[in-house]
């Protein structure tokens, strides 16, 4: 996840550095600041539709202070204020501060800049406590956030196929309103302040744990996953992970966010410049090891609070092991399936596809379960995966090197003598040797293992 | 049974458990009473392989737990909630601890019932994952996953702590039971005098790491530890 967000931060600083160009790209016709304006509304509902996904409450903090001599003001104002370090809103100005030095402070002048800029973030502080108040006050399941993507995408068909109306013209016209009169943006921090009220009197009034942090009440079943018995001790293992996956909400934002990487291939394969084998095979790693890298590089963190009794109860080590790769291989398999249709784009995408699904299987399964080795971080489950950098440490960063490095060091000085399939041939070659000498390197790790686990214990210990 | 010879960890320079000699008999039920930080909970980890002592070792039925693992066939522990896999439902639980030992999950359901007085209702078929049961209720699963196991040795940390009046009586009552029935050496801590005279008939004081006494429960003793502690503060 480090590796994903640090990816994804530096994907918005480029795409921040070349607006202008991009727009002046995709809207020749227009000026580019009128174009910028043109956006906003709809980076903003966006905006809106990922805090509700994403955005977490920042509510459990206060416990420790609630029965201490402190005012409730003072709490909700710590609360509030707490809460706003967060990507959602660094973005927003992140991507347009930018734009607006070196377009509107030489074109229009320091005035019409302060005006579009706290106008920009009169609105996203709005969005921000808006969401906060809205997800403590309604419990948005799955429906509404559908409803509201689909509404959100009714009104972009409406604007941009049947030009029924145009929320892009709206847009355009009030932030160019705004430049002309910048007076007007204390308007956006005006209705900021609005709803940073709304919140705090909502807070204000129902100040306890119990109504704020929605427990889960619902009736949970005792349930087993069928197929994964026939693997043994190794399977049962197994099987209990994929309930820790599911049934906590870290893991399961995990997941969410690989499937959402499934999308991945659509930037590169759409571009006619990637027509190399290159980047099929950096997204293909992505692809189908996203679960392998995402959730392996946290690993055995995922089983920190219940570590001792894992070391104490009657489980082999290698059993443990195997358990893992019976989960990697399950993830993995499941992405290669979901990545089939990208053969839309030549049937050379989904060879790159199999043959990087070989390499994940085994290479980065050894790879990933040889950090795990020296991973002694507690991880609590019950929080969100986004923006979460609890045991996230060197081991992660350094993980990353070999994990990035590896298949391109094999491919490309083949591909640099005209050889490309002779490059991927020795990925698939590597892949599978790796994969059926599993059983010595298995052996290695669970050496490793028995000498660390002492110190993994250990760490794991410490909240 | 277990056999402990010059077992020492330190800490930072602090000493936590330091025992040069000490010998638990096949069927015996020790209790360890000391006050916090006398080292209680690290020996129970030793003794388990969870810390690696600094010096000496503990065997286990001959073999030093450090090196073999075929303790884990016959040792059933509970000292924290750590023990517990909080994400599942009792019942998942108890399927899977029994599994470990070869028991179907018809036969671990066949065991289940024989614990509904010590349950009291409020463990099996509540639609909770273990991570929503309170402490005391934890430490019900915690124990009766033990006895699943049909252990030869069981060890519990603390048992008496956070669970309700009438379940720690039961609990006394059953770990009397097993200890006389099935012959099951049993290792308990507890800061209730009471309870652990009452159920054990040998006694280890503990005091910064070190065993200072080692008694026989006998009609005194309980006078003997209260007096103890009363001096210590």
């Amino acid at each position: 996840m480090a590796i994903l967000i640090l990816y994804i931060l530096l994907n918005v600083v480029v795409v921040a550095f070349f607006l202008d160009e991009i727009l002046k790209k995709t809207n020749p016709s227009q000026d580019i600041l009128y174009s910028f304006n043109g956006y906003i509304i709809y980076y903003f509902l966006m905006d809106l539709l990922l805090r509700f996904q994403m955005q977490e409450l920042p509510t459990l903090s206060v416990r420790p202070y609630l029965h201490l001599r402190i005012k409730k003001h003072q709490l909700i104002n710590y609360l509030s204020l707490t809460s706003l370090w967060t990507t959602f809103n660094i973005t927003p100005v992140l991507l347009s501060l930018p734009l607006l030095i070196k377009i509107v402070l030489p074109q229009q002048g320091p005035a019409q800049f302060w005006g579009l800029l706290l106008s920009i973030i009169g609105v996203t502080l709005s969005n921000h406590f808006f969401s906060l108040w809205i997800k403590r006050k309604v419990n948005l399941n799955a429906v509404w956030m559908l409803i509201f993507l689909g509404t959100l995408l009714l009104f972009v068909s409406l604007d941009f196929y049947f030009k029924l109306f145009s929320i892009s013209t709206l847009s355009a016209e009030l932030f160019t309103f705004v430049v002309a009169s910048p007076l007007f943006s204390f308007l956006f921090l005006f209705i900021a302040f609005l709803v940073y009220f709304l919140n705090y009197r909502y807070l204000k009034s129902n100040l306890y744990l119990e109504e704020l942090h929605t427990a889960d009440s619902s009736h949970k079943s005792s349930t087993e996953i069928p197929y994964l018995n026939r693997f043994g001790k190794a399977g049962d293992l197994a099987g209990n992970e994929l309930k820790l996956i599911l049934r906590n909400k870290r893991p399961r934002s995990v997941i969410t966010m690989s499937l959402m990487f499934m999308f991945y291939g659509l930037i590169f394969y759409t571009n006619p410049t990637f027509s190399g084998y290159a980047g099929i095979v950096f997204c293909g790693m992505f692809m189908t090891g996203i679960f392998i890298i995402n959730y392996g590089q946290f690993m055995f963190s995922w089983q920190s609070a219940h570590f001792d009794g894992i070391l104490v109860s009657k489980v082999n080590a290698v059993d443990f092991f195997k358990s893992k790769f019976l989960l990697f291989t399950l993830f993995s398999s499941l992405c290669f399936i979901l990545t089939i249709p990208y053969v839309y784009f030549g049937w050379k995408v989904l060879i790159v596809h199999f043959v990087m699904f070989i390499w994940n299987l085994g290479v980065n399964t050894l790879l990933v379960l040889y950090f795990a080795n020296q991973n002694y971080r507690r991880i609590d489950l019950s929080k969100g995966a986004t923006f979460n950098w609890e045991g996230v440490g060197a081991s992660q960063w350094i993980l990353s090197i070999p994990l990035l490095l590896a298949p391109f060091i094999l491919y490309l000085p083949m591909s640099l003598l005209g050889y490309p399939e002779g490059g991927l041939a020795a990925i698939a070659i590597i892949g599978l040797f790796f994969m059926f000498s599993r059983e010595i390197w298995l052996s290695k790790l669970v050496k490793k293992f028995q000498e660390k686990r002492y110190l993994i214990a250990e760490g794991f210990r410490n909240k | 049974m277990i056999s402990i010879s010059n077992l020492k960890k330190t800490y930072n320079g602090v000493t936590v458990v330091n025992i040069p000699e000490l010998f638990k008999k096949k069927g015996e039920t020790i209790g360890l009473v000391g006050n916090n930080g006398a080292g209680k909970t690290t020996l129970f980890r030793m003794m388990l392989d969870l810390i690696r002592p600094d010096s000496g070792e503990v065997i286990s039925d001959g073999k030093n737990v450090a090196e073999s693992e075929n303790w884990k066939d016959y040792t059933a522990s509970y000292l924290d909630e750590g023990f517990l896999i909080d994400y599942l439902t009792p019942e998942e639980y108890f399927h899977f601890i029994g599994g470990l030992h070869n028991k179907t999950k018809t036969q671990v359901d066949a065991e289940l019932p024989s614990f509904s007085e010590f349950f009291n209702g409020e463990i099996l078929n509540k639609g909770k994952y273990i991570r929503d049961l309170s402490k005391g209720n934890q430490t019900k699963v915690g124990v009766a996953a033990c006895l699943i196991q049909n252990p030869q040795l069981l060890m519990l940390d603390e048992p008496f702590a956070n669970i309700d009046p009438s379940t720690q009586i039961r609990l006394k009552n059953m770990i009397k039971e097993i200890s006389l029935e099935k012959h099951i050496t049993t290792i308990i801590s507890s800061h209730d005098l009471n309870h652990i005279t009452e159920v054990c008939e040998r006694i280890l004081l503990m005091e910064k790491g070190e065993i200072i006494k080692d008694i026989a429960t006998n009609s005194n003793t309980l006078q003997e530890l209260e007096q103890y502690f009363s001096v210590l503060s």
